[in-house]
């Protein structure tokens, strides 16, 4: 039972009431920021003076999301350490697009927003319930000043008044765990201030945290509303407010759920483009909210078929641009493909002719001159025998590495795992293997992994003088993301022969490869295949 | 001794099995297939049963399964596993059951004549043959540690070891008596802690799970 008491008595409670309520104010200020700079980005973009916009508005958000990180360290306790905008992007158009896809910039104004949206809404109904819970515990001093209605009860007593006051205390203690409760749930948005979707795999990390962040959304949209209700219930009662943010709250949440399940899985098999298939909820969710309005309004005149044709349109739009990208992106992905396949025979004709054959050429003619001295100088044939078999020797082995450079027999034998820690068994390096598959992989999907992983890792060994090389293959979804990162110098050629086949050759599976190699390094190889069949 | 032979490729079969017989050894029979040679070997109680890892139907490691099922089935069938390529994992999973009499080499090995019908014996009177790439493969990858301590001599004396050679013939790879590779052996040993070992299937467990740690 004390546990249900605790909260009241601790300051922590009161600290985070204190965050909760600072979204009045700050949204008002937020708000102010972010409008005052997409409206200055935004009317200045025909001129050369976007670019310094742009900057001003950069670090303006950097110090909007420092205050915020400070006021979350001091009232919730969540340390957040905040990036500075990172310098260096040269040029005009380089600062734009360093501005524009720094993913920090709008993780952090996505935060703000939320601040100005969630935030504020938290703070307003949070202060009008509490505020309503205090009124009714003392009602009997107020009562007095003119007549009151509570729930429809008409108040004129004071043993009437004296009725409501448990209904206050109680009132008062389920805002003190509402405030718990909230403040949990936006301790976890705090993070987005500061390390917003990691710079190493950004749509596959961006992919998780939507998908562990929906939980605590739908928490947020059901607590948020049942509060409101509780104070509609307590108040007015009179035309249904909550309403609004009953369907308004439910757009974004709908959107979310709807990513999480595109990045599912299923449904992208048949949509083929998450962009699309998240357009395509976006702008169903979208009307039906519409509709709702005209539902709970007039009703008369259906108007949301007009905004209804317009969003149809923009669908439609998307999916034939996507149509044709993605006949775009066969084409050349076909190209690529069969380009690296027919340099890839040339390669193994190359090497049996200049390898085994030639040896096989060298290793018959010792034989035959062995099979002339046979008789008459028996010491030189054996010689001659022994080199033979010397070169018998070497022909199989150099046999032996192009089959392996064509297929490896363990990758067939037991699957990509085992595959890459006999690869990785002989390079002198220091190699982390984190392989996470629950079953084998399609073949041309498994032996692409283990090619993006075999030449990575000699890229590794052979020019960026690494000493460490971490290899994972991880499933996400219906993909498999294969990433090598290794401590070299960095500085690898995306178009040199063995990445750009590389990259056909992931690319024909329908895949993305990515290569990140600043000078000086790390060196990042990035191949995600979908897998499904 | 009497050997039964699995091999999918008529050539390397009949080939392998004219080998044998010139050096003495009684062919009992020739398969082609994983589920003929565990029939064989129950059959006709070989000595020795030599594999290609690579048989049909799958054409995957097909002959190291029903190798593995014909040693468990009967448990005094030695096995030597010859392939065209050498992975240490399957070495790992012949020794798993820690008795001797297992092989695994290369094809190549094959040519030199001697060495390989040695190997055969060696495998058959329940030591231990492997190949020198398998071992290599466990070197490569070593980091700095006790190994440094070792002289090279040492080093080249502790791969022979984990290829199941016994003092003799390192004595007569190496070109040093076998006196010096006794004392060498005590040596390897004692750096790197290791119990001396009764047999030489012992001594090459040691030295191997020694190279994996």
């Amino acid at each position: 039972m004390g546990v249900v008491f605790r909260p009241i008595a601790e300051r922590r409670t009161y600290r985070e009431l204190l965050f909760l309520l600072s979204g009045a104010p700050l949204a008002a200020a937020w708000f102010g920021l972010l409008l005052a700079g997409w409206l200055a980005v935004g009317l200045l973009s025909v001129t050369p003076l976007v670019v310094p916009a742009l900057v001003a508005f950069r670090w303006a958000t950097w110090l909007a999301a420092e205050a915020e990180a400070t006021i979350a360290r001091s009232l919730l306790g969540v340390d957040a350490r905040v990036p500075r905008p990172p310098r260096g992007a040269r040029g005009y158009w380089g600062r734009i697009r360093a501005g524009l896809s720094d993913p920090t910039f709008w993780a952090q104004q996505l935060y703000l927003m939320l601040r100005t949206t969630l935030g504020l809404a938290i703070a307003v109904g949070l202060a009008a319930f509490t505020a309503a819970s205090g009124y009714l515990v003392v009602l009997p001093a107020a009562y007095r000043f003119g007549s009151q209605d509570v729930f429809g009860v008409h108040v004129h007593s004071l043993p009437v008044a004296l009725a409501f006051v448990p209904v206050g205390l109680l009132g008062l203690l389920a805002a003190v765990w509402l405030v718990r409760g909230m403040a949990a749930i936006w301790s976890r948005l705090v993070p987005m201030l500061a390390e917003p979707f990691a710079a190493t795999a950004p749509r596959t990390e961006m992919q998780a945290l939507l998908r562990r962040a929906l939980p605590a959304h739908a928490i947020f949209y059901g607590g948020l509303n049942v509060l409101l209700v509780v104070i509609w219930a307590a108040t007015t009662r009179g035309y249904f407010w909550p309403e609004w943010t009953l369907m308004s709250l439910a757009l974004p949440l709908a959107v979310h759920a709807w990513t999480v399940f595109v990045d599912s899985g299923d449904f992208r098999r048949i949509a083929r483009t998450r962009a699309l298939a998240i357009d395509l909820g976006a702008a169903s969710t979208l009307f039906l909210f519409l509709v709702a309005v005209w539902a709970v309004t007039r009703r008369g005149y259906f108007w949301p078929m007009w905004p209804g044709l317009g969003l149809a349109v923009v669908v439609g739009l998307h999916a034939l641009s996507t149509m044709t990208r993605r006949i775009d992106v066969l084409t050349t992905t076909r190209a690529g493909a069969v380009d690296a396949a027919e340099s890839e025979l040339r390669r193994i004709e190359r090497d049996l002719h200049d390898g085994a054959q030639a040896r096989l050429v060298a290793l018959g003619m010792s034989i035959g001159m062995a099979e002339q001295k046979l008789e008459s100088d028996p010491h030189a044939a054996r010689q001659l025998l022994a080199e033979a078999r010397a070169g018998a020797g070497d022909a199989l082995r150099e046999l032996r590495d192009l089959a392996r450079g064509i297929h490896p027999p363990i990758l067939a034998d037991r699957g990509l795992e085992a595959a890459l820690a006999a690869l990785v068994a002989r390079v002198p390096l220091a190699v982390e293997l984190r392989i996470d598959l629950a079953e084998r992989l399609p073949d041309a999907v498994e032996s692409a992994a283990y090619f993006v992983a075999a030449e990575a890792l000699a890229n590794a060994s052979k020019h960026a003088g690494a000493s460490r090389v971490d290899i994972r293959a991880v499933l996400m979804g219906d993909a498999v993301v294969v990433t090598v990162m290794d401590d070299g110098r960095g500085g690898a050629n995306p178009d040199g022969a063995g990445l750009r086949g590389l990259r056909a050759r992931v690319e024909a599976l329908d895949g993305t490869f990515r290569v990140d190699s600043p000078p000086g390094g790390p060196t990042i190889v990035e191949a995600v295949m979908p897998c499904a069949s | 001794m009497r050997v039964v032979i699995a091999e999918d490729l008529a050539l390397l079969r009949d080939g392998l099995m004219r080998l044998l017989r010139d050096n003495g050894f009684d062919v009992v029979a020739a398969v082609e297939d994983g589920d003929a040679l565990v029939r064989k070997v129950l059959l006709e109680e070989p000595d020795i049963a030599i594999v290609d890892v690579r048989l049909p139907p799958t054409f995957r490691d097909e002959g190291l399964r029903a190798a593995l099922e014909a040693r468990s089935r009967r448990p005094a069938t030695a096995i030597l596993i010859v392939s065209q390529y050498v992975e240490h994992a399957y070495a790992d999973e012949l020794l798993a059951d820690g008795r001797g009499g297992v092989g695994y080499l290369l094809k190549d090995r094959i040519m030199d004549v001697d060495e390989f019908v040695d190997a055969v014996r060696r495998v058959a009177a329940g030591g231990t043959a492997l190949d020198p790439e398998v071992v290599s493969q466990l070197f490569t990858n070593r980091r700095s540690g006790p190994l440094d301590r070792l002289s090279p001599r040492e080093l080249e004396v502790l791969a022979l070891m984990a290829e199941g050679r016994s003092n003799t013939a390192i004595a007569d790879a190496l070109v040093i008596t076998v006196g010096a590779v006794e004392k060498h052996v005590a040596s390897i040993l004692q750096k790197l802690d290791l119990p001396p070992s009764e047999s030489d299937h012992r001594r090459v467990l040691a030295a191997l799970e020694y190279l994996k740690a």
